[in-house]
Parts: structure tokens; sequence; C-alpha cells
């Protein structure tokens, strides 16, 4: 009957993302290439980032243009507490992910008031005010940043000199995490709110949905996984600044694979970051050194082709083949 | 016994504007009860403020001997008021089940149990076949539809229908008329604002008539009709006089 099928779709969905891992995992026996490796690290973590943001922004509809500022204390209290505390990276990484998750409820609970495109404009001020205050915090390393030492290969430190693949496992890790918690949750009370609460506001109240509480749960989770993200990319890079990981570059960075895969549903993030990530690095290192910006124009023609011809974005072409397969 | 629904006083301003003065009405269990009145005697206002829209003024509201007043609009659904809007609010991105399932979730956040109940519900409002389209994908007697059943899936005591039968077609009212009795057979009281006299007339059990922000008059549909004071508050005063 009709519960039936739907528990079927999900578990199609499930299978399909154990496939994609499995392949995904033996790509690098076939690529050996250290710059390809290096690209296929950064579309997993931006897929798993954009999946993250994709919960508040897709899913519950606050978007937010200022996820950089998660993205950027995951990496600061990994960095942090690694150089000066000696917090092993996976200890700084959950820490990370606890402060961003606490911040985005104190921030949730004035800006989660605001209708529409004033919550997107709060978010980004908010982003930019945070980037600045690292930017002149000594003790954080200021606009010097905080260089991680790379001593020797190790998974408890979480470094590695000699290869990518140990990166590149954990990207896919979070990927497939970050894919997971929201396959999990789409079907749960909270997927149901937020969607309810993105469509019409006052028709799921009238519903016994609790909206603000909706909105501060997707933002807390949201931010945790971004802050996951972040985590991951300083200890990927070993050394971070403002600039590099807390700019209003990132926040767009994160929104837009979403926003190009499909918004508020399972697979555009991971779609749209397979296809967008590797486009701009790519142009990034053909134009070269004097071209900086090129990517962002790249990011900025997807989107206006994708918005005039596929406004539900890439994932319409999929779901059309899906409703035909469903009439016959 | 107490009346399942009660407004003690109740007054609506909103700046200089009265809405609702001194309005006290009783809704008792398993009835139907139409809010008739002309365009602008404060139905829609009277109708938000039992759903909790927001607190009226002055006055107060009383849900099975329970004081409501305060009480938000959220956790008036889970005492057991459900409600539909005059201008339809479908989630639009969800299909017509999933719209269903929000409010089904109000009772059992079991996915399952909220899923199968939603799908009940589909079937009782007559839209189970449309089960699995987008909710923006119906046509708009449809989506009147979606409302109600969108509001039974939260198992109300008490259902608001805003204005479910108006704007279409007598064959498409006479189904809405049918799944309001269907709906009273269940045991849930509904109270209903129309506009449209003829349809809600042989519906109701009782009708009480709002002119200028006041009850004008109450009581069973035949007599109400008949009251010159409606007559006059519908067509005029030079009507009323002939009759």
């Amino acid at each position: 009957m009709h519960d039936v099928t739907h528990a079927k779709q999900r578990r199609r969905d499930l299978i399909l993302a154990a496939v994609f891992v499995a392949l995904a995992a033996c790509v690098p026996l076939f690529v050996k290439d250290v710059y390809v490796q290096n690209i296929m690290v950064l579309t997993l973590m931006y897929a798993g980032l954009s999946q993250s943001w994709n919960i508040l922004g897709g899913y519950c509809g606050q978007i937010s243009l200022g996820h950089a500022l998660y993205f950027g204390l995951g990496a600061y209290v990994t960095a942090i507490l690694l150089t000066k505390f000696d917090v092993l990276p996976w200890f700084g990484m959950i820490a990370g992910g606890l402060i961003s998750a606490l911040i985005a409820l104190a921030l949730g609970y004035p800006t989660f008031r605001l209708g529409g495109h004033y919550f997107a404009i709060a978010t980004i001020v908010i982003a930019e005010i945070a980037y600045l205050l690292f930017l002149n915090w000594d003790w954080a390393g200021a606009a010097l940043g905080i260089d991680i030492m790379v001593r020797e290969d190790s998974w408890a430190k979480f470094q590695f000199t000699r290869s990518k693949l140990p990166y590149f496992y954990f990207a896919l890790f979070f990927a497939a995490v970050a894919w997971l918690v929201t396959w999990w949750l789409e079907n749960s009370k909270w997927g149901y709110w937020w969607r309810a609460v993105k469509d019409n506001p006052d028709a799921a109240e009238s519903l016994g949905v609790v909206v603000f509480k909706s909105k501060m749960g997707a933002g807390a989770i949201s931010a945790f996984l971004t802050a996951i993200g972040g985590a991951f990319y300083a200890m990927f890079v070993s050394y971070i600044d403002p600039e590099s990981v807390m700019s209003f570059q990132f926040s767009l960075l994160i929104s837009l694979p979403a926003v190009l895969g499909g918004i508020g549903t399972l697979w555009g993030p991971v779609l749209g970051a397979v296809v967008l990530i590797p486009v701009t690095e790519l142009t990034r290192s053909f134009i070269g050194g004097s071209g900086r910006g090129v990517d962002l124009i790249v990011y900025g023609g997807l989107i206006v082709i994708v918005s005039l011809t596929r406004p539900d974005g890439l994932l319409g072409l999929f779901s059309r083949k899906r409703k035909k397969e469903a009439v016959r | 016994m107490t009346a399942l629904l009660e407004t003690r006083g109740v007054w609506q301003r909103f700046g200089g504007l009265v809405a609702n003065s001194d309005v006290s009405i009783s809704v008792g269990r398993g009835e139907i009860v139409g809010l008739i009145g002309p365009n602008g005697a404060g139905k829609s206002t009277l109708f938000n403020l039992i759903a909790g829209v927001r607190p009226p003024t002055q006055g107060t509201i009383w849900l099975d001997g329970e004081d409501i007043t305060a009480t938000p609009a959220t956790e008036r659904c889970r005492r057991g008021i459900g409600r539909t809007f005059q201008v339809v609010k479908s989630f639009e991105t969800m299909t017509v089940i999933d719209n269903v399932i929000v409010g089904a979730l109000v009772r059992s956040t079991e996915m399952r149990a909220a899923r199968r109940k939603a799908f009940e519900v589909l079937e009782f409002c007559g839209l189970a076949a449309r089960a699995d389209i987008m909710a923006s994908e119906l046509i708009p007697s449809e989506k009147r539809r979606l409302e109600v059943a969108r509001a039974l899936a939260t198992e109300p005591k008490l259902l608001l229908l805003d204005e479910v039968l108006t704007g279409l077609t007598p064959l498409e009212a006479q189904t809405g008329v049918e799944l309001v009795r269907r709906v009273r057979e269940t045991g849930v009281t509904v109270l209903m604002v129309e506009h449209v006299m003829e349809i809600v007339m042989p519906l109701v059990d009782r009708a009480i008539v709002l002119d200028l922000g006041k009850v004008l008059v109450e009581g069973k549909p035949t007599d109400v009709v008949r009251d010159p004071k409606v007559i006059a508050a519908y067509l005029g005063d030079r009507h009323a006089v002939g009759a």
C-alpha cells in the first residue's frame, strides 16, 4: 500500500548512496594524480558542507549567507585547541561543532524572528563581524593566522604529508554522514516541520508546528555539521587565517552547490558540488594567478543559467524522468 | 454541561476601528454552527481570535471549560482546535499526503503511524487518488479539501472552517456540504464562517449572525433567514420594512 511504496523509495535512496560511496571509495585506486585527488577532496567537502547548509537553507527555508562563520569557527576551534592546548583534532572537531551549534542558537534567538530577506542580510552582517573580530584578535593569530605544525603522519593527530588519501576518505565520510543525517531527518517530525515552516509559517502554526523551535533546531544541526567541515579543512590545509576560512566567499561556496543542484532536496547538494567544484577548480588553475575571481564568474554564470532554465536546480532534470516512469 | 467553545465579552480593536464588540457566543459539542453576516461584519476577526492568531483586546475565550485566551495558535491545535484558511495556504512544495502528515504529527511522532493516519484522512476527504502529487498541482476545490484534511489530521474537537464552500461550483459545494456532515458524524464539532446563505443554511444546526462587529441574531437557520434585522443587515433597511 501507500506507506510501502514510500518506504521503498527511501530504501532506494539509501542503496543508491551506498553504491555511490563504494564507487567513490574505489576512485583513488585508479586516480593517482595528486592534483585531481585534491579536487576530489574539495568536492566531497563542499558536498558535505552544502548538505549541512541545506538543512537550514533548503528544508527550513532560512537562507543563510553567513555559514562561513560556522565553517571558520570549526577551523579555529580545532586549530587553537591543537596548537595551544595539545588537544587532538578529533576532540577539537567535536568542540568546534558544539560551540558553533551554541552560537547558532544564540544568534538564532534574535534573527529567526526576521522574515525573508532580512534574515539573509543579518547572517551576512554577523559573519562579517566575526571575520573582523578574528582579523584583529591577537590571541587567535589575528591576520597572521595559525600555522598547524605538521610533524609525522598520524591518524590520531589527523596529519598526513605523504598522501592525500586519508583526507579523501575522511571527506567522503563527512559527505556521507551529512547525507545520512539529512536522509534520516527528512522522514522525521523535524523534516516535515521544516518544510511546513518554509512553505507557510501561518499554516504550520495552525497545525501545531512550533515554528521558532523548528528554526532553532535546523540552525543548530546545520551549524554543527558545517563546523565539522571547517575543522577538517583546517587540518587539510594546515594553515588558517580569517581570509582563508571565514571570508564571505565561503558562505557562497557552501550555499551554491545546494542552490545549483536543487535546494531543499536530498541529492541536490551532492549533484551541485560534483558539477560546480571541479569546474571552478579547473578554471582557477587554467587561468592561473592573474585570473583571481574568474572561478566566481563561472559560479555566477552557472547560477544564471540554472535559474533561467531549471529554477528547481539540476535535480529537476532527473525528477522529470521519474515522473514519466511513475505514469507508466 | 459546559459548551465546547465559548467567547465571553470579546472585543477586538484595530486602532480606532472596532471589529468585534462584546461578542459572546457558545458552540455546543457535536453542533454545526454557522457564523454569517455581511462583508465587514467581523466574522473573520472573530474566527481568527478563536483560532489564536492574536489575543482579543478584551474578553476571554474558553475551550472545554478552560481559558485559552492567552494560548498561542500552536498550542490551541494541540488542545483540539483545527482550522482552515480562507485564502488556502497549502504547503506548495510538498506532496498532498506530506501536507496532511504535518497535521498528523501533532498526535503521533511515529512516522509510519502519521503516514497511515494521513492516508486515512485523505480517503475520508476523497483525495486519496491525489496523495502523491504536489499540492501546487491541485485544482482550487481540491485545495480547499486539502485544508480540511490537514486540519482533520490533527484530530480536532472543534473544526473551524473559513469559507470552505465559497467560490465552488454547485456540485463541488454539494460535495463539500456532505464532507462537513460526515465530519460531524465522527464526533467533531464544526464552526463555519460562510458567505453563501443558501448553501450554509440547510447544513447548520444553528446560525449566528454578526453585523458591525456585534451579534445581531442567533438561532435556527429557518428563523434567522426570516428575521427582519438579518434581512436589513444584508439588503438594507428598505427591504426589511417591506418584509
